[in-house]
This record gives C-alpha cells, sequence and structure tokens, in this order.
C-alpha cells in the first residue's frame, strides 16, 4: 500500500528518532517538575509552560522532515489507489513538484523570519531570494517571554548584540528550528523525489495517523491464525 | 471593506470591540478614520486576537504585517527597560497621576524611546488602576503568603508577587477562569473592567481595592510605515489619533468605575482597605522599586513621585 | 470569489495525494503572495506561532504520549475482559461489551482510530470466534471507535477549546453526557438486533470475575480518575467544614502529562507488560525486588525510547497538519472572510437551527477530506462568530462539532475509522461502509438530539463551572 519504507535503521534514522523521543520525554518531564513544584513544594517554574512550548515547536518542525523520509505524513490516498501504475507516477511526480515549491518558499521565508533575530540581513524579493536586504532592522535585541539567558549563548552578547547583555533567552534560539527545518524539509522532499523517480515509491503520504500500529495488529493477527 | 487607492492600516487588537476600554477606543478610531479620511486611509480593527496575541503583534509590526497596534505597557520593556516604571507596585496613586505622568515631558520622551529598534509610541490608553483577588479575603498582605497568583510574564509583578509572599504563575488566559474557580490557583490582579468582564470576582472570595498597580496601553505603529505617510495624511492621523486618546482617556476611569459598580450588583464582595491597612501593602511591596530602579532609571521614577504628590 | 479559488486548491492538492499539511500551507502562502502584502516571512512565521500562540495545544502530545503507554501496556486487553464479566451474557453480549470497552478505553485515549485499533483488534477476532459475523463485528467497532473523541480527554476537543479559545476543561466536561448517551444508544441498538436475529450470548461468569476483572484494569482505569480529579477536584470531608470541594491540582495541559507520566509507570512497574520488568523471552515479569537496576534502566529503555518516539511521531504528523491549517486560518481572517460570511448569513435571515444545519453540512462533507483536527482549525474560526451572535453556547458548537467529525469518520468515500477497522478487521473498505451503516443511522438521530438538545451538552460544565461567559 504505503511506498517503501527504509530497510535496516542507518545512524541518521537513530539520531532522529531519539532526537524526537528526547523531545517529547523532556516535555512531558519538564511539565509534571512544574506540577510538582507547584502542588509539593507552593513554588513554580515560571519558565517551564515557554521551555515545553519550544520543545513542542522544535519537535514537530524537526520531525517533519523525518515524517516525508517515512512517509509518515497525512494525507487522501484514495484516487491514486485507483489510478494505473503509470497514472500514480504521474500524480506522486505532481505530488513532490508541490512540496518542492512549499517547501523552498517556506525555507527563504523561514530564513527572512530568522535573520533580523540574528542580526543577519533577510533576502529581499517577494518569492525568490534576489538578494540581500541590508536596510532590514535587526532585532536580535528581542528576548523571549520567560526562559532565563544561559551562559552557553552568551557568546552572542557579543557577536549580535552589540555587547548588550540579555536577560532572557534571544529569540533567535528558539526560532533557529524555522530554516533549519525548512532546510531539512526541502532535502527529504527532493529525495523522495528521486525515490518517485526511480520508481522506488508511488505516494508520500500515508492515509491515516495509525498505519504503523495497523501493520502490527495484522501481523500479530496473521500469527494467530498460523 | 477598502477602496483601492486607500492606505490600509491593519489594527490587531486582543479585546472585544464594545465593552473593554481598548476596544472600545479602537472602534472609535475606526470610526473616525473611516469617516474624515474616506478616500485616503482606511481602517481595518482585528479584535479578539484574531490575527496576533499581544506577544506576537510587535513581531508582526516589524515585519510590516500589521500598522497598529494597542499592547499593554509591559510588553514594551522588550524594547526599552524604562517601561518597568508602570509595572512597579504603588508607582501612581490614581489614573489622573497616572494621566498627568504619561502628558509630561518624561512620559511623551517615552513614545520616542523605541524609535531605534523600529517601534514609534503614538499614545497612551489608559485602562485602569489593577486590584487584587483570591479565594480568601486579602486584608493584610500576610493573607497573601502562600498563595499561588497567576500573573502576566513580567519580572517586575513575578517580583511583587514574591514581596507578598505569593507563588507567581503563569498559564493561558483561556484556563485562568477555571484555574480560579477549580483551585488550581488561588488569585490574580487586574482592573476592574477585566475583573468584571471576565467574571473573575464569581470565583474570587472579594476583590480587594488595592489601586496598586495600573494596567494601561501603548498605541504603536512601526517608524517605517509612519515614515511612508505623506506628511498631510500622517498629521490628519495623528490628530485623529489624539483626540481619541483624549476622549477615551476621560472616559476610562468611569468604565472602571461602572464595572466595580457591577460586581457589586452581581453580587461581588470588594473588600476596602483603610489607610493603615493600605499603607501596609505599600510598605511590603516597595522593595521591588530597588530592584529595578536602575533598569526604569531614578530620574524617571522622582519625576513619577513628583507628579504623583500632586494628586 | 479568490476563497473559493483558495479552497478549490487546497482539496485538488488533496486529492492528487500531496500531503494535506503541505495542501493546506502551499495554497495559503500562494494566495498570500498574490492577493495580500503578507511576506513570505510572515508565513512561515506562523509555522512557530502555531505552538507559540496556542499553548492549549500542548496537551495533544501529552495525551498522544499517555495513549501510547496504556496501548502498549495491554490495557485493552484488561478493558475488555472486564467488559466481557460485566455484560458478556447479554443477548449479543460481545458485542455489547465491545461498545463498553470502546467508552472506557476512549476515557483514556483522544483518538478515535487508536481507540478502533486498540479494542478492535482484539474485540473483532474474539466476536469472530463467538459466532459473530465478521460484519457485524465490524460495524459495531467502528462505531464505537468514534466516541474516542467524544469521551474527554479528546484530541478535538484540545483543538476546538485552542482554536476558539475557550477552556479545555470545560469542553471536557461537555462530552460526558453525551458521550455515554451515544455508548448506551448504541448498546441499546445492538441489544434489540441480537434479540431479532438471535445472537450468541456469553456465559454469567459470576461477582468473582466482575471484581478480579476490574483489580486488573484498576490501575489502567483509575488514570481517568486522576484526569478529571485532577482538573476539577474532589469531594472531600473534615470535621470543621463538612463536606466541601477540595481544590483542583492542574490545568488540562498539565493533565495529559501527569497522565502520561502515570500511564508510563503503570505500563512499567504495575502491569509490567515493556520495559525491563516485562517478561523476555524465557525470563519471566520480574518485580522490582528481583531487579531494582530497573529503577535506572527504565529511563533508557528501548521499549520507553519507542512509546516516546512512537507517540512523538504521531504528534508531529498531526501538529504539523494543524500548524499548516492555521496559515489557511489567517489568511481567512486577514481577508475578513468570517465576517463577510457572518454578514451574509445574517442578513439572509438564518436563525439559530437553519445555522447548526449548515454547520453539519459543512463538517459533513469537509470529513470526506480532511483529518477532523486541521478540519477544525479551519472552520471554528469560520462559524464562531456568527454562533457567537444567534446566541449559540460555544460549548455546546464544539460538541455538535466533534459529533460531526465522528460521523464524518465513519461515512465513505474517506473516513478515518473506515481505514481502520478495514485494517483492523482485513475487510474491504466497501464491506465496512455496508457493516457500518445501521450504526451510523444511530449516530446520525444522536447528532439531531446533541444539536437540539443544547442541555446534553452544557448541563455538567454549567454545574460545575458556572455558565459560559462570553467575553469577547
Ligand atoms: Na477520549
Ligand atoms: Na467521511
Amino acid at each position: 500500500m504505503s511506498g517503501s519504507r527504509s530497510g535496516s535503521p542507518g545512524v541518521i534514522d537513530q539520531i532522529e528518532e531519539t532526537v524526537i523521543a528526547v523531545l517529547l520525554g523532556l516535555m512531558t518531564a519538564v511539565t509534571f517538575a512544574n506540577v510538582i513544584a507547584r502542588f509539593v513544594f507552593n513554588s513554580n517554574i515560571l519558565w517551564a509552560l515557554e521551555l515545553t512550548v519550544f520543545m513542542f515547536a522544535w519537535l514537530v518542525l524537526l520531525g517533519a522532515s523525518y515524517a516525508v523520509k517515512t512517509h509518515a505524513h497525512l494525507g487522501v490516498d484514495a484516487i491514486v489507489n485507483m489510478l494505473p501504475t503509470a497514472g500514480r507516477r504521474v500524480l506522486a511526480l505532481i505530488t513532490v513538484g508541490a512540496c518542492l515549491i512549499f517547501s523552498l518558499l517556506m525555507l527563504k521565508g523561514a530564513y527572512d523570519y530568522w535573520a533580523v533575530f540574528a542580526d543577519l540581513p533577510p533576502t529581499s524579493g517577494r518569492w525568490f531570494p534576489t538578494g540581500f536586504d541590508l536596510k532590514a532592522r535587526s532585532q536580535s535585541f528581542y528576548e523571549v517571554q520567560d526562559v532565563p539567558m544561559v551562559g552557553m549563548f552568551s557568546f552572542l552578547e557579543d557577536l549580535i548584540n552589540y555587547g548588550d547583555r540579555y536577560e532572557k533567552l534571544p529569540k533567535v534560539v528558539p526560532y533557529l528550528i524555522l530554516p533549519l527545518s525548512m532546510f531539512l524539509l526541502v532535502l527529504r522532499f527532493a529525495q523522495a523525489g528521486i525515490q518517485v523517480w526511480k520508481g522506488e515509491a508511488d505516494r508520500l503520504v500515508a492515509s491515516h495517523e495509525v498505519e504503523d500500529e495497523l501493520d502490527e495488529a495484522r501481523a500479530r493477527a496473521t500469527e494467530g491464525e498460523n | 471593506a477598502c477602496d483601492d487607492g486607500e492606505i490600509v492600516v491593519k489594527f490587531a487588537h486582543v479585546t472585544n470591540t464594545d465593552k473593554h476600554p481598548k476596544g472600545i477606543a479602537a472602534s472609535l478610531l475606526e470610526k473616525r478614520v473611516n469617516e474624515e479620511m474616506n478616500g485616503t486611509m482606511c481602517l481595518e480593527v482585528y479584535p479578539n486576537s484574531t490575527l496576533y496575541n499581544d506577544n506576537k503583534v510587535l513581531e508582526a509590526m516589524l515585519q510590516g504585517d500589521v500598522q497598529l497596534a494597542a499592547p499593554s505597557l509591559s510588553k514594551f520593556e522588550k524594547f526599552t527597560k524604562q517601561f518597568r516604571l508602570f509595572d512597579l507596585p504603588f508607582m501612581f496613586k490614581n489614573i489622573d497621576a497616572v494621566d498627568a505622568f504619561q502628558g509630561s515631558e518624561d512620559g511623551q520622551a517615552m513614545l520616542d524611546s523605541m524609535q531605534r529598534r523600529g517601534l514609534q509610541g503614538l499614545g497612551f490608553w489608559h485602562n485602569g488602576m489593577k486590584q487584587m483577588s483570591a479565594n480568601k479575603p486579602l486584608i493584610s498582605p500576610s493573607d497573601a503568603n502562600g498563595l499561588k497568583f497567576r500573573v502576566q510574564s513580567s519580572d517586575v509583578l513575578v517580583a511583587q508577587m514574591e514581596a507578598i509572599g505569593g507563588s507567581p504563575q503563569k498559564m493561558a488566559f483561556s484556563e485562568v477562569y477555571g484555574a480560579l474557580q477549580q483551585g488550581v490557583v488561588d488569585g490574580q490582579e487586574n482592573t476592574w473592567s477585566n475583573i468584571y468582564g471576565k467574571k473573575f470576582f464569581e470565583v474570587q472570595d472579594g476583590v480587594t481595592e488595592t489601586n496598586h498597580g495600573i494596567i494601561d496601553y501603548l498605541v504603536v505603529t512601526s517608524v517605517d510605515w509612519l515614515d511612508s505617510l505623506d506628511p498631510a495624511v500622517r498629521d490628519q492621523f495623528t490628530t485623529i489619533l489624539n483626540e481619541v486618546t483624549e476622549t477615551r482617556n476621560k472616559e476610562a476611569f468611569s468604565v472602571n468605575e461602572a464595572a466595580k459598580a457591577s460586581i457589586t450588583e452581581a453580587g461581588g464582595k470588594i473588600v476596602q482597605l483603610d489607610a493603615d491597612q493600605r499603607q501596609a501593602w505599600v510598605d511590603t511591596m516597595r522593595p521591588v522599586w530597588d530592584k529595578f530602579a536602575g533598569d526604569v532609571g531614578q530620574d524617571k521614577i522622582d519625576a513619577a513621585q513628583a507628579i504623583n504628590a500632586k494628586h | 470569489m479568490d476563497v473559493i479559488l483558495l479552497f478549490g486548491m487546497v482539496i485538488g492538492l488533496m486529492l492528487i495525494g500531496v500531503p494535506i499539511a503541505v495542501s493546506l500551507g502551499l495554497s495559503s502562502t500562494l494566495f498570500l503572495l498574490v492577493y495580500s502584502d503578507s511576506s513570505l516571512a510572515s508565513v512561515a512565521g506562523t509555522l512557530f506561532e502555531a505552538f507559540e500562540g496556542h499553548f492549549t495545544l500542548l496537551a495533544i502530545p501529552f495525551f498522544i504520549l499517555a495513549s501510547t503507554f496504556m496501548s502498549t501496556g495491554g490495557v485493552a486487553q484488561r478493558i475488555i475482559r472486564f467488559s466481557i464479566a460485566c455484560v458478556g451474557h447479554f443477548q449479543g453480549g460481545l458485542a455489547i461489551a465491545g461498545v463498553f470497552a470502546c467508552m472506557m478505553f476512549a476515557a483514556l485515549s483522544g483518538s478515535s482510530p487508536a481507540t478502533v485499533v486498540a479494542i478492535g483488534s482484539i474485540v473483532i477476532a474474539a466476536m469472530r470466534q463467538a459466532g459473530y459475523t465478521k460484519e457485524f463485528a465490524a460495524g459495531v467497532i467502528c462505531n464505537a471507535g468514534t466516541l474516542g473523541i467524544l469521551i474527554p480527554p479528546s484530541i478535538v476537543m484540545v483543538v476546538y477549546a485552542a482554536s476558539v479559545d475557550v477552556s479545555v476543561g470545560r469542553m471536557f466536561l461537555a462530552g460526558i453526557i453525551p458521550g455515554l448517551l451515544a455508548g448506551l444508544m448504541l448498546m441499546v441498538t445492538i441489544y434489540v438486533i441480537a434479540r431479532i436475529k438471535n445472537m450468541p450470548k456469553g456465559e454469567w461468569a459470576g461477582w468473582g470475575e466482575v471484581g478480579s476483572s476490574f483489580r486488573e484494569a484498576f490501575w489502567g482505569l483509575f488514570l481517568i480518575v486522576i484526569i478529571m480529579v485532577g482538573i476539577y477536584g474532589y469531594p472531600w470531608y473534615s470535621t470543621e467544614l463538612g463536606i466541601y470541594k477540595e481544590g483542583a491540582i492542574f490545568t488540562p495541559t498539565e493533565a495529559a502529562a501527569v497522565a502520561s507520566v502515570y500511564a508510563f509507570f503503570v505500563a512499567t512497574f504495575v502491569y509490567r507488560d515493556m520495559g525491563p520488568l516485562a517478561e523476555k523471552g524465557d525470563r519471566p515479569r520480574r518485580s522490582v525486588m528481583q531487579a531494582p537496576l530497573a529503577l535506572l534502566s527504565v529511563w533508557v529503555h528501548p521499549d520507553t525510547k519507542r512509546a516516546l518516539f512512537d507517540a512523538g511521531k504521531l504528534t508531529v504528523t498531526l501538529m504539523f497538519v494543524i500548524a499548516n491549517a492555521l496559515i489557511l486560518k489567517h489568511v481567512l481572517t486577514d481577508e475578513q472572510v468570517p465576517q463577510s460570511i457572518a454578514t451574509a448569513m445574517l442578513s439572509a435571515g438564518f436563525g439559530p437551527v437553519m445555522f447548526l444545519v449548515v454547520v453539519n453540512v459543512i463538517l459533513l462533507i469537509g470529513g470526506q477530506f480532511m483529518e477532523p483536527s486541521g478540519l477544525l482549525v479551519i472552520v471554528a474560526p469560520l462559524v464562531f462568530p456568527i454562533a457567537i451572535e444567534l446566541g449559540i453556547d460555544p460549548i455546546h458548537l464544539g460538541i455538535i462539532m466533534v459529533v460531526n467529525m465522528e460521523i464524518g469518520m465513519i461515512t465513505p468515500p474517506v473516513g478515518l475509522n473506515l481505514f481502520v477497522t478495514s485494517g483492523v478487521a482485513g475487510m474491504p473498505m466497501m464491506s465496512v461502509v455496508r457493516a457500518a451503516l445501521p450504526f451510523l443511522a444511530v449516530l446520525f438521530v444522536f447528532l439531531i438530539m446533541v444539536t437540539y438538545i443544547p442541555w446534553l451538552s452544557t448541563m455538567i460544565p454549567n454545574a460545575v463551572m458556572g455558565p459560559e461567559i462570553i467575553t469577547n
């Protein structure tokens, strides 16, 4: 039914899967710790909520490219299923094209969005980067709401904030995920395109959210019957 | 919808359009601009956080996606720490003192203080003085000891709650009513109009009239956008804005008084403090000033106190 | 007109197999670039804002994680045993027990397909062995599984609450009566069919079996208590105060995180179906006393990582759809589409009844193409302002939307539960569609009841949290 899946997991898979697991684990731990802090110690971790939200964004945006690779993005394949192989290939190629356009536009947008917080020039041009917009105002001073500044980022004070100290984490840090994840997304859609071109996959989507669990259930059922 | 050729001004805010002091002011501005500048300028209000919330709107403004906003003054601490002045507890005696300070040279200078970061303040809009409420009557500051207070993200407000022995808590605004009611948090601070509008008084055991702080808004635009306007258009626009500001700021006090009356009418309990009781709150919270005097500037604090003395 | 083009593009892209998230994101981006002044930067920023600006959505990954631990941990089996012990002896008892088990699992899990997989993969096989037809079994589970999003906790309710800014806690309370009612209606229908068709009945295994199966299922079912008590508090007694209400402990989001921590402990240390203490090859389950090192190794155990990863991956796919749907929502807001629709509907003289019919129809059609959460993010902001204008309770509107989503899941051509059931039961889609049909009729009747009897949705939340206030 679904497109090809890679065989034994390689190092990159291991890294991606671990990052996803660790981010979700940390989100849960931080939120849980805040409940304990409030209920047991009548205290609080004021930055817990915001930090969790940032990890949530990192989880989903990083995971989006992993989901491309594993063909896990949700979609409708009812029409695809009705077509002969050749038709599927054409649709899959159009689909990859649409996805590449999307991820390339988003990559430009994400870089532009992040750049001002990093004291870098965003690109000019509405659709395509036509150069750098050197007149754009730097927003490297901009800090997040609650998460405090940590020592490991203090190099940013001299690098991008003209020596001014940060009290809270500068926004350039959490927002870094935008250009990073969109770059990975472009990469993964390009790889998916190659797969489709070579005839190794005929679609990019999973038709529902529990496809893996269903495979397992099917496997168990077959074992039972044998 | 706007006509072709008109300068489209998007004004994003986070309240309703007809009950909240800010919403009313925004609607009035919309009406006047669209009537008096028809053909030149067209103002569209996006209320209820439908377009941006207060944390996002300033980013969007610097991106050029929205032209007007009126976030609460705490939101500008990211741009210049001077704005912490308005969060410091008991800095202003009453809304008239706030008004006088904002109209003074020091206050007006704050409008221009964020120009290098791309923002231009256009005017202060009042909501009003903050009151404090909890699930038990707050008479002496020690009553707040050990209570969990929902606060906005602001180091000053956190320090203020810690000064009275409370535990500051953060949560999504849509959950505050439920959290107060179910006892996840014990108390909160807000203006009369917000306490009435969000019905917080229903789930609290009394609201204490502390007047310990203020919630005001700064109408703000981007320097780049304002500069791009034809001088005549800009003058007409800022004149209308100033008139709206003046009209509505005069009303803000009565909006809050009406909300206060409505709370009593709806069966809410209002706790009044006598002079000694109030002084105890002042004494407990005042040390917070020292912590932030460096950020705000002692001259600003002195100027505010000088004005306070006259009210 | 432009907006119709926009929706046409979204649907067109989806139908040719473009991921839903990309269909939403790409169409909205192109629309903004062509018709508005918005820059690509601000569109990309929306992807981050989806998280930064919607704290309540945080409950979603946590509920998914809790549900993952619960599914991996064999809680479903124990729940099924308990429900068979309770109602298995009625005529059609196994089918009724299947519904009952779906209802209980729904109270642990926030998703419908997850409920179908967890309960269906066991119950459908058992029903076939007991002499039921495959079709009947599939029809029952396919329908009962939809309760996953109606009985709290519910991912779809979290999404609704986040997109129109109402309290998640209130929405959860609102789902209780409708959830129980829908389950009851399904059970009664099965019983009637079973009497007519003389379907098999099980043996009454006695109160002893009820008791011991309950003890087995207890640790799983206790999760429900943790969530409800944590969010809403509990009655308590003291000599000073008499009976009084003890305060709640956490917000709905925190409840979800606590639930996943609890589910993790139950699965690894109580049931020991996963993690270092679980049965492995010839080695039987161990106790912590036998393997104290497990207290350390559990944190890095492959099973723990697997569950976190599985839940994380599901979070990614759902939330990437929602994040992109928020771009579309931004377009609609920017173009003031909700206002124009509201004005048009109000000036056409639509009353609340006609309006709700229109909402039902929009959602039933939309439900054919879209994953429910994504659809809600788009439709809720469109209809919410009109509903408020017409005096419809926002919580009531939310429940109506959820029930519509449920129906969308079991109607062809595209229905999440149809897909999943066809997989679980090993049946072609069209057979599942036919099998689900009689019970679909029940859900339709239920939809009409929920739509026109607001009390069903608003009674509990109003009693516990006071009347909904519309302050916006
Ligand atoms: Na549920
Ligand atoms: Na459907």
